[in-house]
């Protein structure tokens, strides 16, 4: 999940940006609405968090400009202000959730967890195919009840896999949403990571969860159940 | 207080503004160079146009008496001259050869005597002759006129000044009857005796039109003076207000005056509320801090370690920003207010269910509004806002599926502005009667242990209490789940 932080507080955006990164957001912050606005138009942005009192270009500002663009991430807002009418404001002007300083890192991956899983249509935090469940919130994958151990960056791929279950997802796609800097595409990381995740979650090459579509990239195969 | 009058704004300090040319080259923009011009004060106005009004009055009184008395005047003038011709006639004669004999004796011993003013001629064929009097004086007795005819005319310009002239044709028979002679009889005064008399006359009239207009113009002053002291003594005792000496505004104003006085003292109590709950907050939000701040240093001093320290702190860093959050919330509540406009409810709600919508799209609420149009909220926005927000997530938040939203009209039907229920019902778990007391009481003293979903609900108490209305909490007998009723009290 590429995520895009516009934050002008300094230590917050740091030790927000640290702990996305940990949990295998790849991560582009901005310190000011201009430069939001630029990396929101331009990057393969999954789902942004933009505070509302920035330098440049205010949050609301930005929230417009963006939703002017037509992109439609989903946008969580941070705001120091906790009146209805401020939070009615935010909501209005195109964001999708707000979240009231100060606040737990907690409560803010949650919150982010569960746009970015609505915004592909997923109404639940478990996402199931089949015997395959993916619990967003506490970011655990069982099959069939057993639980599997993977990294985060083997569950992120897994998770954007699985978020778009049924599409064709290019490794393009993949790396660009997983990862933090572009890397040569040519790279087999992105195969191997592939290859360990079926290895783990389908050790007897039975249920075949991950389609390779040649020269075009993958398809996560088995079909939503909810 | 934000309110001063004016003080004394007397016809005196009326100011004439004039821009001051611009000293050096120098067009440095000066502040406060032109003052804005003050009105015209009240007594100048009200006396300006009585003056006005009293001067067109008794000027034109004055010059229609006047026109009337020089009427009469030349009335009285014209019927004085027709006596003497009447007298010259009964008491002249004509002899059988037709010579005109006079009366020995003249009707008014001024046509005798040169100079006085009044002259008398008679001119007919053969015949012309003029009293003593206008010896030397050139007079139009020259005219000849039908018998029986009249005529006045004046003032006529001769050598001796203006005239007036009433002449008289005359048919004189004489002999035995046989024989007639036509004679014209003419009687001419001076204009300075008419003059004379129009200016004595005058000189009374327009003394007294003077005197009376100032009479009547102190009249004015003092009518106005004493009908304009309740005003100078609303701006006195508004002074003693914003002094301190006195709570309000004392009653027994006029009764124009008496919404002015109401308003203001509205505006006065209101804005004393609004600094004691300020001070109230303020006060509140200070020592409810104190607490978690006295519980870290005792944490600090007590030498925890790490893990349990970095509990302790957050546990009060939440504690202290729930502490912020409803203390924030409270000050920014207005409550009751004489001058608030009538909200609508539908819209405000629309807006926030929408947003709510959003935040809580996974459990995909049905949430009907039953919204009676005559419904409305008197109050600030952020009032409103804040009610329907805190009561709406909370349903939002513990319903299953469903919430309801009641708005309508109560109290009497006649009340100036009308109260207002407004009920959330959702069909969530509810809360048990038991539960209600500890449900309100939570966070509803700012020093208390406040958790997460007390604070909204902290919060409309807050609201309904600075609105004077109440809240009930029960069972929704429709939905199953938790019903808020708040009534707002008609006033």
């Amino acid at each position: 999940m590429r995520i895009l932080l516009v934050e002008d507080e300094a230590p917050l955006r740091e030790t927000l940006a640290a702990r996305l990164k940990r949990e295998g957001f790849a991560v582009d912050v901005a310190g000011d609405g201009e430069e939001g606005l630029y990396l929101g138009k331009e990057m393969p942005v999954d789902i942004a968090v933009i505070d509302l009192g920035l330098p440049k270009l205010s949050g609301m500002d930005l929230v417009t400009a963006l939703r002017k663009e037509g992109k439609k991430f989903p946008i969580l807002i941070l705001t120091a202000r906790s009146s209805w009418q401020d939070k009615v404001e935010g909501l209005k002007t195109g964001a999708d959730d707000y979240l009231v300083k100060p606040f737990h890192v907690e409560e803010l991956l949650a919150r982010v967890n569960a746009l970015v899983r609505r915004a592909s249509g997923w109404t639940r935090s478990v996402l199931e195919c089949g015997p395959i469940a993916l619990d967003t919130t506490a970011q655990t994958v069982t099959v069939e009840g057993t639980a599997v151990e993977l990294t985060s960056y083997e569950y992120k791929v897994l998770e954007y896999l699985v978020l778009h279950a049924g599409e064709l997802v290019s490794k393009a796609d993949l790396t660009e949403h997983i990862y933090q800097q572009d890397f040569d595409r040519d790279s087999n990381v992105l195969e191997v990571f592939i290859g360990r995740l079926r290895k783990k979650l389908d050790p007897e090459n039975a249920l075949k969860p991950i389609e390779t579509v040649r020269g075009r990239g993958y398809r996560f195969a088995i079909p939503r159940s909810a | 207080m934000g309110l001063r009058a004016e003080p004394g704004s007397g016809a005196s300090d009326l100011r004439v503004e004039r821009d001051a040319p611009a000293e050096g080259a120098a067009p440095a923009p000066r502040p406060h160079a032109r003052r804005v011009r003050q009105p015209v004060s009240l007594q100048t106005r009200s006396l300006a146009a009585a003056s006005i009004a009293l001067a067109a009055f008794l000027g034109l009184s004055g010059f229609a008496l006047d026109q009337a008395f020089y009427e009469s005047s030349l009335q009285q003038l014209r019927d004085r001259l027709q006596g003497y011709v009447w007298s010259y006639l009964s008491g002249s004669d004509v002899t059988v050869s037709g010579r005109l004999v006079l009366p020995e004796f003249p009707p008014d011993q001024r046509f005798d005597r040169p100079q006085s003013g009044l002259y008398a001629g008679v001119a007919g064929k053969g015949i012309n002759w003029e009293s003593p009097s206008a010896l030397g004086r050139k007079l139009p007795f020259d005219v000849q006129l039908e018998p029986n005819q009249t005529r006045f005319v004046g003032p006529v310009e001769t050598n001796i000044g203006g005239v007036y002239v009433f002449s008289q044709g005359v048919d004189y028979a004489y002999g035995d009857g046989s024989k007639s002679v036509r004679l014209t009889f003419h009687i001419a005064e001076h204009e300075s005796a008419l003059e004379r008399q129009m200016q004595v006359f005058r000189r009374t009239l327009w003394t007294w039109v003077v005197v009376l207009g100032l009479l009547l113009l102190a009249v004015q002053l003092g009518v106005l003076r004493w009908s304009l002291t309740p005003l100078r003594r609303v701006e006195r005792d508004l002074g003693r207000v914003e002094r301190g000496e006195i709570e309000a505004l004392p009653g027994h104003y006029p009764r124009e005056l008496e919404g002015l006085a109401g308003t203001l003292n509205g505006f006065i109590e209101s804005e004393r509320w609004q600094r004691t709950r300020y001070r109230n907050t303020l006060g509140d939000l200070a020592h409810s801090l104190k607490t978690p701040l006295a519980v870290l240093r005792n944490q600090l001093e007590s030498g925890e370690d790490g893990e349990r320290l970095r509990a302790a702190v957050d546990e009060q860093v939440t504690r202290m920003d729930q502490i912020v959050a409803y203390q924030l919330s409270r000050a920014a509540t207005s409550g009751h207010s004489t001058f608030a406009a009538a909200l609508e409810i539908g819209p405000a709600a629309e807006e926030i269910v929408r947003s709510l919508e959003k935040v809580y799209a996974d459990k995909n609420v049905l949430c009907e509004f039953e919204v009676d149009p005559a419904a409305a909220f008197h109050g600030e926005r952020g009032d409103l806002m804040e009610l329907l927000g805190n009561l709406l997530e909370n349903a939002f938040k513990w319903c299953g599926h469903r919430v309801v939203l009641t708005a309508r009209r109560a109290g009497p039907i006649g009340a100036r502005r009308a109260g207002l229920e407004l009920q959330v019902e959702d069909d969530g778990p509810g809360i048990a009667p038991e539960n209600v007391e500890r449900v309100l009481q939570r966070g509803v003293r700012g020093d208390e242990r406040v958790e997460g979903h007390g604070i909204g609900l902290a919060i409309v108490q807050d609201i309904v209490k600075a609105h004077r209305g109440e809240l009930v909490v029960d069972r929704s007998p429709e939905l199953g789940g938790a019903r808020f009723t708040v009534v707002l009290a008609a006033g």
